[in-house]
């Protein structure tokens, strides 16, 4: 527990330049460690996304720091970057999570295969991370043939497989409805019970309370509890 | 490796599976790499098959028994041949004496040798009167000659008075008997006794008797050579018999030329020519094939971009995710080379009894070229591959959290390779003018290769251009053109490939009406416009016929035109009989005779020709062709003559200041040896000529110089004024003529008659031109439909008509036809104005050519013509109603 | 909230005495709303007037059972047809303490609306804490209740801190 699984230092990210500038994130400094859920609220435009995006390598910072399981994601490189998403990084989308050309299982396997793994030792991994989400049955469903939900799920699944502990979902409940939506929380709460990271990006007040930690983005900058007031201050 | 593996096997089964999900657009991409594929299949397994290998070829030559051929050339000198004398024959060493049969058996040892002269051409009369056949004179029932004839119906002939004919010949009415004419133009009759097949042709008629049952027209006699048994004719024996003279076909060694030496060098010197040429075909039709295939292949990678992006999300690397598109490329593409060589082959099997019916001679056994066919089918999946390559390259740099967040992650276009569009077409305008300059078509072709792949580069710009311009049109046009340059990756590959092919119809367009425009304008009439000849015509048979009877030529050619103007033009008269030959020349006194014989102080006009029947004409001024004295305003000629002097034309200005010149005459006996040379001084005015005006004949002598030089002076034929002959009564005419004791024939002069094969084609081209952008257009077409759903729904909802639909398909497909008929316009127009010049610019004139001229009505078919039928096409069959359709796709 | 309806309610299903009728509405409720066993007493007395039920036999332990009439019936049913009605709005501390604090001088409103939300948040992790642990569908339901309603909070001060910051643009401006 003392070492964060996901750390961002002092991480900002401008997209554009000059007159365009736009400040998506602005000195951000973030930690997940294992057994946690931290959810990240705030409105659209306020860099949820980006900080997502970033914690997962999909995108680089303009300044700071972004440590996943100890490695420097920027020092790692495109290749790195992709190795640590096969390996220790597990993306939840809001929908159209699953290829749709893939079954359930072969969608959950797809990381491990990505990574070289043999075919059925990935396939027998995949089996495993269905089954703990009680979706065992739909192995051989390709996602047209899924509920929403079940999909989600196969998507929390290909997230966890392979023993990664870093789980960024971005509104995995947003085409959902508000019960199946509420199991998929229970769901990634009950992943980062047993050991897994979670950030999840919401704007729903309701999903963020499954969250250990609530924290709040505005305009690219967190705000905490303890110095809100002299964020807002000093921005004024 | 095992990373590299397993990540190929998701990208296959994604890819497959893609394919599978989306059939319309698999189909597209797959029709257009499998066409040319099964074409060129097709096309290939039908040639091999129509083609007899040498094995096959040994077959018909000489039967399925006899080992070798042997023949006696009666050129007294031995000879060096090729493993195939078909393919090379030299001559050796003098011989002291004629070789005997004993000589080849000193050589070969003692076998059965049955004779089998070449095959000879027979003049047999049939109900339609007398025609040629193909004579054999072999005993073709003996063991020996298995193989060579196929007895169908009756016997074989037993005695020299018998004979078989095949199908062929009986088609043409040959019953129980055949009549042969003879050399002298007697007759014998034989009795057919059987029908027969020839081994190697089919259309053609021949008859087939014992040695001596059929007449030899040629005065040679038959040839001397046989058809041996035994074992194979080694190489030694081979070249000892060659020294004697004989020519060996024997059927090891013919069949394996590698294995031994070939004295003659027989190399192809043009194969790197061919090569070059095969290359040239192959990369254009990859480009094309690349270019038709490229939208599906754009699509395609544009619907998986999704998926693409949640496979990088998921740790997948930007090579994997290219591979994922390649792949749909590597399985078309195998797909593709599978259906269109087995289709071809299907297709090559089908068509095989049809192109049997237009082939002369027996097609060899159903052929398949495996090696080519792999070749063929390995280009099948490189052109599939290629076309995804830029997909791919596109869909693995694509902005994946843009995609992810639902947006289009299009990389931003490079701005280098426009410049690199740019450097390409400059230089392909470069290669067409060094082309132009003299190194030649292969240039001038590569120089469209190079042009056209700047332009591919170049097509995004013009596109996006397009799309500025669009904003003043109507809502149609506006959108159609505005989705194009949202879609380049679509729209680019489309567009391309309409330029492309308009390119090459443009280029070969002005290549053929440059060549064309050539052809008419130094086109050099006979006659006087208008006028016609009548000249002797030496048929087959009688060469003895003797001089021509011209008053009855002329009888008969006052009989079919009344009143006609008829001047009698004398010449040079030749011997009928034999090879025999006047030949006369004329030369400046001045020069050593031995200058002469190396063509040196010659005089004579650069080009000069007509049907007067010869070209060194006997006159005294008064009655002179038409032609000539068109050919003479200034009346220079009729005063030199009416004075006593010679004409003769030069095309050096230099002699026209002679005033005698010598004329050497030179006639030769039947056998072609010379007899009696003899020259003589005359007076003469020598006329100047450019090199290449027209001139009709080489000297006109007044009828006394003629006698002083020696040279019988006779009606050589008949100038007719203006006979006013339609083409029929031309015909009838000539046949009247053809049927005098003394046949002659008519020539009309009719100014330049375009060449009906030029027309065709360009028609052929202006068509394939035609089916290629249709291809290629509507299937862009449907695809940008299948992309705009969305959007027209949305047109639908907020009330637009339903012929909007309609409208906007047309438009779509009218942009990228029309945009792609302009850029491939002035694509085409640098290797096509380049290739006028090695095509119409002759290096030996002085000044004339190359010659110019713009097919613009070809153009404007193909530029306005073709963008503006597509889209009516595509606007009439275009469902104008959306099927349900939804904004989630 | 009405009492007498949710009394009502309880009884149609079995007859009950008045602690056994006061824990039964808390454990429904999930103890969101204390109930005074004296006002079930006094609720129970006025429907015994009006009619609506009637005290009955008494159980084994001495405990008189209330059991409802055919016009308590009548009411349930008439109860569970009808909405709730909008009443006129409670007094809401918080909405007044905004509406006061947007004229006030030397105050950041901005700070009061994120330390509103904190809190209201941590209630919202309580409730959701709550409902992991609950059985109970009627206990669910509450608590959603409850969940939904701080959630509605939360987007109310989410539309005053926009409201507050494109305000103070406007005014920038």
């Amino acid at each position: 527990m003392n070492t964060p699984v996901l750390h961002l230092e002092g991480v900002s990210r401008i997209h554009g330049s000059g007159e365009l500038a736009v400040h998506a994130l602005r000195e951000v400094s973030f930690e997940a460690y294992a057994g946690e859920l931290v959810a990240v609220m705030g409105p659209s435009g306020s860099g949820k996304s980006t900080l997502l995006t970033l914690a997962g390598g999909l995108d680089e910072p303009t300044s700071g720091r972004v440590v996943v399981e100890g490695t420097d994601l920027t020092a790692a490189g495109a290749g790195g970057r992709a190795r640590l998403r096969r390996t220790a990084i597990g993306y939840v989308f809001q929908d159209f999570n699953l290829i749709p050309a893939l079954t359930a299982a072969e969608n959950v396997s797809l990381p491990l295969e990505l990574d070289g793994a043999p075919s059925r030792a990935a396939r027998a991994a995949a089996a495993t991370a269905l089954d703990e989400l009680g979706i065992g049955d739909l192995a051989d469903r390709f996602p047209d043939e899924m509920s929403g939900g079940q999909q989600q799920r196969v998507a929390i699944a290909r997230a966890i497989v392979g023993q990664r502990r870093l789980i960024l979902a971005d509104e995995p409940t947003g085409a959902l409805d508000s019960v199946t939506g509420e199991d998929i929380l229970r769901l990634l709460r009950a992943r980062c019970d047993a050991g897994a990271a979670g950030v999840l990006v919401t704007h729903e007040p309701r999903h963020a309370a499954w969250a250990d930690r609530v924290v709040y983005l505005r305009d690219g900058v967190v705000l905490d509890d303890e110095d809100a007031g002299e964020t807002v201050g000093a921005r004024r | 490796m095992r990373r590299w593996l397993t990540g190929w096997r998701v990208s296959l089964r994604l890819a497959r599976r893609d394919l599978a999900r989306h059939r319309g657009r698999a189909i597209i991409a797959l029709v257009m790499v499998t066409l040319p594929v099964l074409a060129v299949v097709g096309a290939d397994v039908l040639m091999q098959t129509a083609k007899v290998s040498a094995t096959e070829g040994m077959d018909r030559r000489l039967g399925t028994v006899a080992t070798a051929r042997v023949e006696i050339l009666d050129t007294l000198t031995g000879v060096v041949q090729a493993p195939d004398p078909l393919n090379g024959l030299g001559s050796g060493e003098p011989l002291s004496r004629p070789t005997s049969v004993g000589d080849i058996e000193g050589v070969i040892g003692h076998r059965t040798m049955l004779p089998m002269p070449t095959q000879t051409t027979e003049v047999v009369r049939t109900p339609h009167g007398k025609e040629t056949m193909v004579g054999t004179q072999l005993d073709a029932s003996a063991p020996l000659a298995r193989g060579l004839f196929r007895l169908e119906s009756g016997r074989w002939p037993a005695t020299p008075d018998e004979v078989v004919v095949n199908k062929a010949a009986r088609d043409r009415g040959v019953g129980n008997t055949l009549t042969a004419v003879q050399a002298d133009g007697t007759e014998t009759t034989r009795e057919v006794v059987g029908t027969v097949a020839d081994a190697t042709v089919r259309s053609a008629a021949i008859v087939v008797g014992l040695p001596g049952s059929l007449p030899v027209l040629d005065d040679a006699g038959p040839s001397q050579a046989w058809l041996v048994d035994g074992p194979p004719i080694s190489w030694s024996q081979l070249e000892r018999l060659n020294a004697l003279g004989v020519t060996v076909t024997d059927r090891q060694i013919a069949t394996h030329p590698g294995d031994y030496p070939d004295p003659l060098q027989y190399s192809s010197s043009d194969s790197g020519t061919t090569m070059q040429v095969v290359a040239l075909i192959v990369v254009m039709a990859l480009i094309e094939v690349v270019l038709l295939a490229g939208p599906a292949f754009a699509v395609g990678a544009r619907k998986q971009q999704r998926s693409i992006a949640l496979l990088v999300a998921s740790g997948g690397t930007p090579a994997q995710a290219r591979r994922v598109i390649l792949a749909g490329g590597v399985v078309l593409g195998a797909i593709a080379a599978v259906v269109g060589v087995v289709g071809g082959i299907g297709a090559a099997w089908l068509l095989q009894p049809l192109v049997q019916r237009f082939s002369g001679d027996w097609l060899g056994p159903f052929d398949v070229p495996w090696p080519h066919l792999l070749a063929v089918a390995a280009f099948g999946l490189l052109s599939a591959l290629t076309a995804c390559v830029v997909p791919a390259w596109i869909a693995s740099r694509q902005d994946v959290v843009a995609v992810l967040a639902g947006r289009r992650g299009d990389p931003k276009p490079g701005r280098a390779f426009p410049v690199l569009g740019v450097v390409l077409f400059a230089v392909g305008i470069l290669m067409a003018f060094l082309g132009a300059g003299g190194h030649g078509e292969l240039t001038v072709a590569w120089s469209a290769v190079v042009c056209v792949l700047g332009m591919v580069l170049l097509v995004p710009v013009v596109v996006s251009w397009v799309a500025l311009v669009a904003g003043r049109f109507p809502l149609a046009i506006r959108f159609a053109a505005r989705d194009a340059v949202r879609h380049r990756t679509r729209t680019t590959p489309a567009v391309a490939a309409v330029a492309a092919t308009v390119a090459g119809v443009v280029a070969l367009g002005i290549g053929t009406s440059s060549d064309e425009r050539e052809n008419r304008e130094t086109y050099q009439p006979s006659l006087v416009m208008g006028d016609a000849s009548v000249t002797p015509s030496y048929s087959y048979v009688s060469v003895d016929d003797g001089p021509t009877d011209w008053s009855q030529v002329e009888d008969v050619v006052r009989d079919r035109v009344p009143g006609a103007r008829i001047t009698e033009v004398a010449g040079v008269a030749q011997p009928v009989s034999g090879d025999s030959w006047t030949d006369v020349q004329f030369r400046d006194p001045a020069a050593a005779t031995a200058a002469v014989d190396e063509g040196q102080g010659e005089i004579s006009p650069g080009t000069w020709g007509s049907t007067l029947g010869s070209d060194v004409l006997v006159s005294d001024g008064g009655r002179l062709p038409p032609l000539v004295t068109a050919a003479d305003p200034g009346g220079d000629v009729a005063r030199a003559l009416r004075s006593g002097r010679a004409v003769v034309f030069s095309s050096d200005r230099s002699k026209a200041a002679l005033e005698r010149v010598t004329v050497e005459v030179q006639p030769t006996d039947d056998e072609g040896q010379p007899v009696d040379p003899h020259s003589v001084d005359v007076p003469a005015t020598v006329l100047y000529r450019a090199e290449d005006a027209a001139t009709p004949v080489r000297a006109i002598l007044p009828p006394a110089l003629a006698q002083r030089a020696g040279i019988d002076a006779a009606v050589v034929g008949l100038d007719v004024e203006q006979p006013h002959l339609s083409k029929t009564a031309q015909k009838d005419l000539d046949a009247a003529l053809q049927d005098l004791a003394t046949p002659a024939t008519v020539y009309v002069e009719r100014g330049y008659e375009a060449d009906p094969m030029a027309r065709i084609v360009q028609w052929v081209l202006a068509a394939l031109g035609a089916i290629l952008m249709l291809g290629g257009t509507l299937t862009a077409s449907f695809l940008a439909l299948s992309d705009a759903r969305p959007d027209l729904a949305t047109l639908q909802a907020v009330g637009a008509a339903p012929r909007t639909r309609r409208a906007v398909a047309a438009a779509y497909t009218f942009v990228v036809g029309f945009v792609g008929a302009v850029l491939g316009m002035l694509v085409g127009f640098v290797p096509g104005l380049a290739i006028t010049w090695p095509l119409t610019a002759e290096s030996y004139a002085d000044g004339r050519g190359p010659y110019l001229e713009v097919p613009w009505l070809m153009i404007a078919v193909v530029v306005l013509g073709l963008p503006v039928l597509t889209a009516l096409v595509v606007g009439l069959f275009t469902r104008s109603r959306l099927p349900m359709a939804t904004r989630i796709g | 909230m009405s009492v007498k309806h949710a009394l009502l309610a309880l009884l149609e299903q079995e007859p009950m005495y008045g602690y056994q009728l006061r824990v039964a509405f808390e454990e429904r409720t999930a103890g969101t709303w204390p109930l005074n066993i004296g006002q079930v007493y006094t609720t129970l007395s006025r429907l015994e007037r009006d009619g609506l039920v009637t005290a009955g036999e008494t159980d084994s332990d001495g405990h008189q059972l209330y059991r409802l009439t055919a016009a308590g019936r009548a009411e349930v049913t008439a109860w569970f047809g009808s909405a709730v009605p909008r009443t006129q709005p409670a007094r809401d501390e918080l909405a007044i303490k905004l509406a006061l604090g947007v004229s006030a001088r030397d105050l950041d409103l901005a700070d009061i609306i994120q330390r509103q939300r904190s809190a209201t948040m941590k209630a919202l992790q309580d409730y959701n804490r709550l409902k992991r642990k609950a059985t109970d569908l009627g206990h669910e339901l509450v608590l959603d209740s409850l969940i939904f309603a701080a959630e509605a909070e939360i987007r109310w001060l989410d539309h005053c801190e926009a409201q507050l910051r494109r305000t103070a643009d406007r005014a920038v401006r």
